[in-house]
């Protein structure tokens, strides 16, 4: 049999070094090292173990580089303003392939709003045909994430739909919400939602400190995250609703959560990778890149929410992937969209700035991008097994300086641009 | 010194081009008070005054200053333009620059709009007022008028009260008197006064400790009603809460202290009657003054249109 060998390439989880002998065509039963599936993988030996006929197909040392599962990525939009879907989806799904993203869960925006059958099925059909990238779409909690009427629940759960957002917005009205939970709990779906009270962030565009004072510009107060995380834990938790909390931004908001998962509430979190790793100061001389929603905070909750990351209290790192158009973006900072597109180099962006300067190790990172939010949200089989993840060869020594070009999610709104990045992904193994 | 284009806050102008920019004035009010007497400096340019917010004291003075220089002015009105019908600052900036302007004196009500059409066109692009980002022509009459009356800065003490959260004369004028030599505080209600980890600068929250300090300058803010939505503060505890009511009056005459207002002043809100006639209220000083500043800046930048 004409296989390929993939031989000394480390498991990134362990830090092990393993021979790969990859399947030709499907293979039902794949082996697991700690408990995670080596799909595509017939059979794993420690290096130097296996076997490898002379007539193999192809052998492939990969010395220095790693394997892994693919990223699985809880939030993320593929909307970009003024082209046609095909051309959103299928621009998402080459960013996602170039990031190391096997799939993600897919918000509702102005020109997808999941609130309805159809709208499931034409999206459906345009990931078939268009996507690199499985793209799960998050059903609406209200019709048009207008916060009112709940979504029809029944009929996007009969479509696959297993978590309900309103993206961005939180839903104004606390009963409309409970109710819903009350409806959507019986079907057990879960609610993504971000912490926020809006009476306390109207008006504001950054996170309140020196440098949103010395531009002149009204601050976010932590309090307003920190108060409607609260809020939803106990509406979900009375209604015996599932929840998920939506980028989780401050160092109040992961201690809240900290405590709530103590308590035993079904409670998940995820944190945007640029919580993780900017802060209000970026934003510089008014630099639309770093507008974001929630807006960057300070150092002290980039470690607090890193920390929550590290212990489990935030289960999953997002890209919470946004594409603006650069018109959109050039404009000034309070009138500019918020949000940054990162599914690009999502994997070395993460690798560069988290695993390499040892901040995150790698079995964290496979626990946060990749087992976890695929636990979650993965696409089912019809036995009701999660899809496994593919594998991906990850090179730790490539570099790439970041240029326009590179950017096939086809938006300019992100710091990945002109930085240098390490790692270059290679999906499927 | 470098030429410079466009002036959009404090923080970007060098050490040099402070001074320059306020010696400058000296000569520039001596030409003013020789009346009618109108300067080359900006003889042939053209001005255009862009205002999207009202405004009468700041316009009116920047074209004043303009006139006063040569130049020829044009107001365009925004409440009247195709702006109110949805048109993007960069759209209008490209209908203007057409137009071959080679001065834009803008307002708005966004923070950071200037920088924006700055950025966009080679027309040399000043900053009347933006958010609550800045308004530099204001610190340099303010800097200047301190500096006129005291005979310098360096030491003096300015304590400046009222709604600093929505002000951009705040935060210029601080920014200018410190650079000068000057020390700033601030006071006013704790719900509009942000911390002194966010602004570097002491915060009073009533009066004794703000006498205590020591102030040369009374700085009075102007109560924006218009600019607030939700209430910060009750409105009828402000006069004698943060107000020059008459008591405080005596004690800043007897410590000769000096009253300043960048106006339209609310009498009976920001100070009584009386506090407006007081010897050191240097509130008409400093409209004068604006002009004086305003030329002095027109005068001071480059358009690319000219080179």
């Amino acid at each position: 049999m004409n296989h390929t060998y993939i031989t000394r390439a480390i498991w990134a989880p362990n830090g092990q070094s393993y021979d790969f002998r990859l399947c030709l065509g499907g293979c039902s039963n794949p082996p697991q090292i700690d408990g995670i599936p080596l799909t595509g993988v017939e059979a794993v030996a420690p290096a130097g173990q296996m076997e490898i006929p002379a007539r193999a197909a192809a052998v492939v040392d990969a010395t220095g580089k790693l394997v892994l599962p693919a990223l699985f990525d809880m939030h993320a939009k593929v909307e970009l303003e003024g082209r046609s879907k095909r051309e959103s989806v299928t621009r998402a799904g080459q960013a996602a392939h170039q990031g190391g993203v096997w799939g993600m869960l897919v918000m509702p925006t102005p020109g997808f709003v999941f609130d309805n059958g159809a709208a499931l099925d034409s999206f459906a059909d345009a990931v078939a045909q268009r996507s690199a990238a499985e793209m799960i779409p998050a059903g609406c909690i209200t019709l048009g994430m207008q916060g009112e009427q709940q979504a029809p629940y029944n009929t996007l759960a009969a479509r696959g739909v297993t978590i309900l957002s309103d993206a961005e917005h939180v839903p104004g009205n606390l009963l409309t919400l409970h109710h819903a939970m009350q409806y959507a709990a019986e079907l057990g779906l879960t609610f993504a939602i971000r912490g926020d009270v809006p009476e306390l962030s109207r008006n504001t565009c950054m996170n309140p400190g020196p440098t949103a004072y010395r531009l002149g510009l009204h601050g976010t107060p932590p309090c307003a995250e920190e108060i409607g995380i609260e809020t939803m834990l106990r509406l979900a938790e009375d209604a015996g609703a599932k929840l998920h909390l939506q980028t989780v931004s401050t160092a109040g908001g992961v201690d809240i959560i900290r405590r709530a998962k103590a308590r035993g509430l079904r409670v998940t979190a995820e944190v945007a990778l640029h919580h993780l790793l900017y802060t209000d100061a970026c934003v510089g001389d008014y630099d639309t890149t770093y507008k974001t929603l929630p807006p960057l905070r300070t150092q002290a909750d980039c470690d607090a929410l890193l920390a929550g990351v590290r212990d489990g209290t935030i289960d999953c790192i997002v890209s919470d992937h946004t594409p603006c158009l650069p018109f959109a973006k050039k404009q000034d900072f309070i009138s500019a969209p918020q949000g940054m597109a990162a599914l690009d180099y999502l994997l070395p962006a993460l690798y560069t700035h988290l695993v390499k300067p040892g901040k995150l190790s790698w079995a964290e990172l496979v626990a946060a991008c990749c087992t976890r939010p695929a636990a979650l949200v993965a696409p089912r089989n019809e036995e009701g097994e999660p899809t496994p993840a593919p594998l991906l060869l990850f090179d730790p020594q490539a570099q790439t300086l970041v240029t326009a070009a590179d950017l096939p999610c086809g938006t300019l709104n992100t710091p990945q641009l002109g930085q240098r990045l390490f790692g270059a992904v290679t999906l499927p193994l | 010194m470098q030429p410079r284009k466009d002036l959009l806050d404090i923080a970007s102008l060098r050490d040099e081009e402070l001074r320059a920019i306020l010696d400058s004035a000296v000569e520039m009010k001596a030409a003013f008070l020789r009346d009618g007497e109108q300067l080359p400096n900006l003889r042939g340019r053209s001005v255009l005054t862009l205002f999207y917010e009202p405004s009468t004291r700041t316009r009116s003075s920047f074209e004043l200053a303009a006139h006063r220089l040569g130049a020829h002015v044009t107001t365009f009105t925004v409440g009247t333009s195709s702006v109110v019908k949805g048109e993007s600052v960069h759209d209008t900036i490209d209908t203007l620059m057409s137009m071959k302007q080679d001065y834009i004196i803008v307002r708005h009500k966004n923070s950071g709009i200037p920088a924006v059409i700055a950025r966009h066109c080679k027309a040399a692009v000043i900053n009347a007022g933006d958010g609550a980002h800045a308004h530099p022509s204001q610190a340099f009459l303010d800097a200047f008028t301190i500096r006129e009356h005291f005979g310098s800065l360096a030491g003096r003490r300015v304590i400046i009260i009222g709604d600093i959260l929505h002000s951009r004369v705040a935060r210029s004028t601080s920014l200018m008197l410190k650079r000068l030599g000057a020390e700033v505080a601030y006071m006013g209600p704790g719900s509009l006064v942000p911390p002194t980890a966010h602004t570097g600068l002491p915060r009073f929250t009533h009066w004794d400790a703000a006498f205590d300090w020591q102030p040369d300058v009374i700085y009075l803010l102007r109560v924006q009603n218009e600019r607030i939505d939700t209430p910060f503060f009750p409105a009828a505890d402000y006069h004698q809460a943060f107000g020059i009511t008459e008591e405080r009056l005596q004690r800043i005459a007897a410590e000769n202290m000096a009253i300043m207002h960048p106006g339209p002043v609310n009498r009976g809100v920001e100070l009584c009657d009386a506090a407006m006639d007081y010897r050191n209220c240097l509130v008409c000083q400093q409209v004068q003054n604006g002009v004086i500043a305003r030329m002095a800046i027109l005068n001071h930048l480059t358009p690319q249109t000219l080179r």
